[in-house]
């Protein structure tokens, strides 16, 4: 059984007393020591699904609407509480968008540090603050000696995501789920915080969820990709083979609106029109409006996810690429 | 747990908060050296010097007992002192507590906060009178009914503020480290909550003395032999015509030091909530 199982996934947004679905039938997979990649726009629900596997849906609008959450054989969604604490931070972790406010701003970050380990692991405070040390000397701090007491406002952004990564890692996690973890940093602090995931990943051999909206990251960073669009997986296929043959208009569309580094262009691609809004219904593919190659069918069908090649799935009634 | 603050900032360009910050330390001075700087026992009759005007040896002259009304007022600071920090202390925790225990708890959060949305309603003078007539006159009841009043101001604000820490990302990330509801909230969340719980706790200390001078002018806040500057006032109050000094010095001393307070928590907010740094610089 996989490390990390997702079937059938369904979360709802409760508004005005109806059930507005924001995530539909999402089912992922994760193998040991494998990294997936998430991509898809803002409110494509690729982060409504990381909070819904870490439980922190909790006291929002949100509902788990259906389908199951399996971890190491756990089955997430009926943990009590008390037993979903023992996982947290120990067996998975994450770690999230804005280093800015993801470290509390009145702790130094030694402290932080030892308090995330201290939660799972009964040592003295002098071995949990040479874990810290280790830690921090892990995730490439120049002078962790000196580091290990400063407040976050005096790290820079790069730094403090650095010791959220040292955080989520304080107990050996499993699974690490990475919430856009570069979107607020510069690309080449970027670079620096992905290779270090991935470094760290090699040593540990953890898996790890990357959620992002940059096929460039992904497809460095990632085995196997899902692509999503209004809260449903529209593509999902291991990245060599997703690269080689994308098959989704809008996974098409992503990849032409990144602007290439080798050369200049005048114009982007950019993906027409906007994600719509949880209460517009779009009748047949939830795409079709903004799709290039959408046709008569696609404004009355909802296409079902159909095999492109084994272990890559698209949905969608025309797909591009080679094989089509 | 460790705060970056000093005091240093604080007061820096600020005559006014610095000279109202010495004058607080003249009272606390007093508090604790009461029995040394009194020249007279506060509580001594002397029917020979009844209501004698100030001069020598009765600096502030006496009341219509014959005590040293200097000495009264000496003793007299550590009423402000114990009604400050015994009305801090219970607003703080009281009020903290409701506060956080409403945000976190969202269902707890409808009942607690309506209660003190009830008790709020009651201007705070009228709240604090009406709790003392349910209660016998002393020290220790007074102290607790002026806690209870700014209880309800402190539940709000920690309320607005907790509401707002929850929802932060490191809050998130506690709870993604297997933090359970008692560490995000006294660990992760409270120790956001000090630097404006500080600000909260220099003015409920000024309120505080205005309602205890009040509930003592009107005969329901300290047992009136208890030395303070309240119960000058009150007790003095008929002589007003004869011996105008016996409230002109309680009167003022209870003035400068509200003042005071009122400067150094103006001072401690502007240098905590940035929001009004320089505006009012210099005040």
């Amino acid at each position: 059984m996989a490390l990390l199982d997702i079937r059938k996934l369904d979360l709802s947004i409760a508004r005005g007393g109806e059930l507005l679905p924001v995530v539909q039938g999402v089912s992922l997979s994760v193998e040991e020591n494998e990294t997936l990649g998430i991509v898809g726009e803002s409110g494509c629900g690729k982060s409504l699904t990381a909070l819904a596997i870490m439980g922190l849906l909790e006291g929002t609008a949100v509902r788990i609407a259906g389908g199951s959450v399996h971890f190491q054989g756990w089955d997430l969604l009926a943990l009590s509480p008390e037993e979903r604490r023992r996982i947290m931070g120990r067996q998975m972790a994450m770690i999230f968008q804005e280093p800015m406010t993801s470290l509390n701003p009145v702790y130094r970050v030694g402290d932080q540090i030892r308090e995330a380990i201290l939660q799972h692991r009964s040592m003295s405070r002098r071995q949990a603050h040479e874990r810290a040390l280790d830690l921090l000397e892990l995730v490439r701090i120049p002078d962790p000696a000196r580091r290990i007491d400063s407040f976050p406002h005096q790290m820079s952004g790069g730094q403090r995501q650095r010791v959220m990564i040292a955080m989520a890692l304080a107990c050996d996690p499993r699974l690490l789920i990475a919430d856009e973890p570069t979107t607020a940093l510069d690309v080449t602090v970027q670079k620096d915080v992905l290779e270090l995931i991935r470094g760290l990943q090699a040593r540990t051999g953890m898996s790890v969820v990357l959620i992002s909206h940059d096929l460039g990251v992904i497809s460095e960073t990632c085995d196997k990709v899902a692509v999503m669009y209004r809260g449903r997986i529209v593509e999902q296929a291991s990245t060599s083979a997703l690269f080689s043959n994308m098959s989704h208009p809008y996974t098409l569309g992503l990849l032409g609106s990144m602007p290439a580094l080798d050369h200049d262009v005048e114009w982007l691609d950019a993906i027409p029109g906007r994600v719509p809004t949880l209460d517009e219904t779009v009748l047949g593919c939830a795409f079709h409006p903004r799709c290039f190659a959408a046709k008569a069918t696609c404004r009355t069908e909802d296409p079902g996810a159909a095999a492109v090649s084994p272990a890559h799935f698209v949905r969608c009634h025309f797909p591009q690429g080679s094989s089509s | 747990m460790s705060v970056p603050l000093s005091i240093a900032p604080v007061f820096r360009g600020r005559a006014l908060a610095t000279i109202g910050a010495c004058w607080l330390l003249v009272v606390g001075i007093a508090a604790v050296g009461a029995p040394l700087l009194a020249p007279f026992d506060p509580l001594e009759f002397d029917p020979f010097v009844r209501l004698s005007s100030p001069g020598w040896p009765h600096l502030f002259g006496t009341d219509h007992f014959g005590r040293d009304s200097l000495s009264r007022a000496i003793y007299g600071a550590r009423m402000v002192i114990l009604i400050g920090s015994g009305s801090v202390l219970i607003a703080l925790v009281a009020g903290g507590l409701i506060g956080m225990l409403s945000a976190y708890f969202v269902r707890l959060g409808h009942l607690l906060m309506r209660i003190v949305d009830v008790l709020m309603a009651f201007p705070a003078l009228l709240l604090a009178l009406v709790l003392m007539t349910l209660l016998e006159r002393s020290v220790l009841n007074t102290v607790i009914v002026i806690g209870i009043v700014y209880a309800t101001t402190t539940a709000r604000i920690v309320f607005g503020m907790t509401l707002k820490l929850k929802r932060d990302v490191f809050v998130d990330a506690a709870i993604c480290s297997g933090a359970g509801h008692a560490s995000v909230l006294f660990r992760h969340i409270l120790p956001n909550l000090v630097s404006p719980m500080l600000v909260q706790a220099s003015f409920i200390f000024a309120f505080a003395q205005l309602q205890a001078a009040a509930l003592d002018f009107l005969g329901l806040g300290l047992p009136p032999e208890v030395p303070s500057w309240g119960n000058m006032l009150s007790e003095e109050r008929i002589y007003v015509t004869r011996a105008p000094w016996l409230l002109i010095f309680p009167g003022a001393l209870i003035i400068l030091s509200v003042f005071s307070m009122n400067l150094v928590g103006d001072a401690l907010r502007d240098n905590i909530d940035p929001r009004f740094k320089d505006d009012i610089a210099g005040v």
